[in-house]
């Protein structure tokens, strides 16, 4: 690079412009992609195939040929592993689907026909808290802490937001960043006694948290009474009163006007919070700190980092981000609380969180990708009739393929060992 | 004092036994796999996936008895999956109790539409459980521990019989004592030539038959039938109860009936109404109790060295 650069600095100065531009064209074509494909305008897809088309031009231009084309092999290589588990799960589970009287190829074709097609706004808002969740429980896993409550800490947020929207009488313009806030301290106040006990007496987060969430579950229906939810009417599920149509999320619809009527800006939030957290935990000073506790609080602790402190800043963040899944959905799609709902967005997030490797930015797709499959699962079980909790079990499927290395480890060293044998009896052929 | 003695009566602790039966095999199970060095969060599910079979198999062959032999080898089988995932893959123990949850969810909503075609609860069975319940002559007489202890269903009677055959087990046979040092200690019991992996996979088997123990109580003893999502959080429970009862079995079957004591207090504090209180704050008793356990009491209890930590022999692999 060096070499270059002293041959001659007019060529210098056109390629840095060049690498500029094409990384501003590269954001805009994403940015743009994104939100049009979100609202179901599929031509954003080109778009976004576009936007990768001028990375790869640009990282071949930066780092040469050569080197480019190796750096996307890896990068093709690393994507290999997730397809062929979510292909293996997709299998296994025709095979259950077979072997109880229902039909895989109908049923995958409802699937991925409703969930990435028809309903895919669907698939888009079934994301929206998921990824909330995810981040959570990725953001507590990273400092070595596994908050299994995220589910109460949703719901927490969820009162919160319900419980305001319906008594404040503020434009949105501060009424919406207050239900925010307010909802992240319910979220981390929820995992305030949990971090406490786990600094002092050791308990296990696993235990606190995950009581907390059966807890706040089962008192949830008082605040639902409270609130305009009547028990009288048991024909419909308990809901509270609409909170103010002041507060509402912004919709897709208000600038996309053929985009779904329900689709409101979550999603853009969703993917600003875990943009964030991947900042925070990668380019911040506390980052560091819990990424240190998390592996090795030992060798943290010889650094002069206060593991003590990092655990409780650990679970209250991670609480308070649950705490938004819970506004955003009070905000953008519910209007109310919903009594009795079995969201599972707790363990759903764990699954997120696990599946994306505590990445962030991974954290989006596989939200994505678990929101089409329960869109896609409802549109499946109403038109091929198949149950959609098969879903349920594919996406553990998936889950266990995906982390047990070792099944890669070894057929990876399978792989590797007849390549070598290869080798060796094409230079014995040779020779 | 009114209210104290409408509340504590002799039908409060028959109710604290028979309530506490789930969360003592759960927490049996508890004991002999943390003893064995892995953390076993996947309890809840196993229960679950054992009341679900339990309920079927009674109901296929209308026998209950046919019932718990169908919910214990339900949980065995479900967690040699799990074995298999935390032993022999090698995910973390945690992490793979979660995926077994989640799939226990997943699998027992699935077999109602597959089975029974709906949703919510399973088809009734023709005789459950309760209608064996019998009294030992003699010891039911005696007041107050007679009629808790024994005056009750089969399943109840045979968890006291866990505790006390799991305690024996635990400390004075080779099984026992190789569990203990797999948990303390894998690679001495390693050299000693004993297999570390057979070991944690007997731990966990029997594990998960005294969930399904736990699932098949309640799904055929305590009711006639199987409600989704019916183990209701005792598998976590039964983990705190683990702790507060200091790894061993004597010790967390007196945890268990704390929990079941906080379970029919409030019951019986619901039933009467005597209180004007929602009831939900009732039902959310157990959970805030097992809080303060665990906060209150696991300081001062240590867990085995190796427990939660993956085994790997190392170079055995290749």
């Amino acid at each position: 690079m060096k070499g270059r650069i002293e041959a001659g600095d007019d060529t210098t100065s056109t390629r840095l412009r060049m690498r500029v531009a094409l990384t501003v064209v590269a954001l805009l074509l994403t940015l743009s992609g994104t939100v049009l494909y979100l609202a179901s305008y599929f031509w954003g897809g080109w778009l976004l195939a576009a936007a990768v088309l001028v990375v790869v031009v640009r990282l071949l231009s930066v780092r040469g040929r050569e080197a480019g084309i190796a750096w996307l092999k890896a990068v093709l290589t690393r994507a290999l592993i997730p397809v062929i588990g979510i292909g293996c799960a997709l299998a296994i589970g025709a095979i259950i689907m077979l072997s109880t009287g229902y039909d895989p190829a109908a049923s995958y074709a409802a699937l991925f026909y409703g969930g990435l097609v028809r309903n895919w706004s669907v698939s888009v808002l079934n994301a929206v808290p998921l990824i909330f969740t995810g981040l959570a429980i990725a953001f507590a896993f990273q400092g070595g802490l596994f908050n299994i409550g995220a589910e109460g800490q949703y719901y927490i947020g969820v009162i919160a937001a319900t419980w305001l929207g319906l008594r404040l009488d503020l434009p949105p313009q501060l009424g919406i960043p207050l239900i925010f806030l307010v909802g992240m301290v319910f979220g981390a106040a929820l995992n305030a006694i949990p971090a406490v006990l786990k600094v002092r007496t050791g308990a296990h987060e696993v235990v606190t948290t995950m009581m907390f969430a059966y807890a706040m579950k089962t008192v949830a229906p008082i605040f639902i009474r409270a609130n305009g939810g009547d028990p009288t009417h048991s024909s419909h599920p308990l809901t509270t009163d609409q909170i103010s149509d002041k507060l509402f999320l912004p919709l897709f619809k208000t600038f996309l006007p053929n985009a779904n009527y329900r689709l409101h800006v979550g999603i853009l939030l969703a993917i600003v919070t875990a943009l964030v957290v991947q900042f925070i935990l990668k380019r911040t000073n506390l980052g560091y700190k819990i990424r240190a506790v998390g592996c090795n609080p030992v060798a943290a602790r010889t650094q002069g980092i206060s593991v003590a402190w990092i655990t409780i800043a650990s679970l209250l963040i991670s609480g308070a981000i649950a705490g938004m899944a819970g506004v955003t959905q009070v905000l953008g799609l519910d209007h109310r609380m919903y009594g009795d709902l079995n969201a599972g967005y707790g363990w759903n997030g764990i699954s997120i969180a696990l599946l994306a490797r505590n990445n962030p930015v991974a954290i989006v797709f596989t939200s994505i990708l678990w929101g089409v499959l329960d869109a896609g699962g409802q549109y499946m079980a109403r038109t091929a009739h198949t149950p959609n909790a098969i879903i349920e079990i594919i996406k553990s499927i998936i889950l266990f393929l995906m982390l047990a290395e070792t099944i890669y480890e070894y057929f990876g060293s399978k792989i590797s060992a007849w390549r070598s044998f290869r080798r060796l009896q094409r230079k014995g052929g040779r020779s | 004092m009114s209210l104290l003695s409408s509340l504590l009566t002799p039908q409060l602790l028959e109710a604290t036994v028979r309530l506490s039966t789930p969360v003592t095999f759960a927490t049996l199970a508890a004991v002999v796999c943390e003893r064995s060095g892995v953390t076993n969060i996947a309890m809840e599910g196993v229960m679950l996936v054992g009341a679900f079979f339990a309920a079927w198999a009674g109901w296929v062959t209308g026998s209950p008895w046919i019932g718990v032999l169908g919910g214990m080898a339900a949980g065995a089988l479900f967690s040699l999956l799990f074995a298999w995932a935390a032993v022999s893959l090698h995910i973390n123990h945690v992490v793979a109790g979660a995926i077994m949850n989640i799939l226990s969810f997943g699998l027992t909503r699935y077999l109602m539409m597959v089975i029974y075609g709906r949703q919510g609860s399973s088809l009734a069975l023709a005789h459950s459980l309760q209608e064996y319940k019998f009294a030992v002559p003699g010891l039911s007489r005696i007041p107050y521990i007679g009629p808790a202890f024994f005056d009750q269903t089969p399943l109840v009677y045979l968890s006291i019989i866990s505790v006390i055959v799991m305690a024996w087990m635990l400390k004075r046979t080779r099984l026992g004592l190789s569990i203990a040092a797999s948990g303390e200690h894998p690679m001495a019991l390693e050299t000693l030539g004993r297999s570390v992996v057979k070991i944690r996979y007997t731990a966990i088997v029997l594990s998960g038959i005294l969930c399904g123990l736990a699932g098949a109580f309640l799904s055929i003893e305590n009711s006639d039938s199987f409600t989704e999502g019916m183990s209701g959080g005792r598998g976590f429970i039964a983990l705190a109860a683990n702790i507060a009862g200091g790894w061993t079995s004597g010790g967390g079957f007196l945890a268990s009936l704390f929990f079941g004591f906080v379970d029919a207090l409030q019951l019986r504090a619901q039933s009467l109404g005597i209180i004007r209180i929602p009831s939900e704050i009732f039902l959310a008793f157990p959970y805030v109790a097992t809080i303060i356990a665990v906060a209150g009491l696991v300081k001062r209890s240590k867990p085995p060295a190796a427990v939660g930590k993956d085994f790997k022999v190392e170079g055995g692999e290749e």
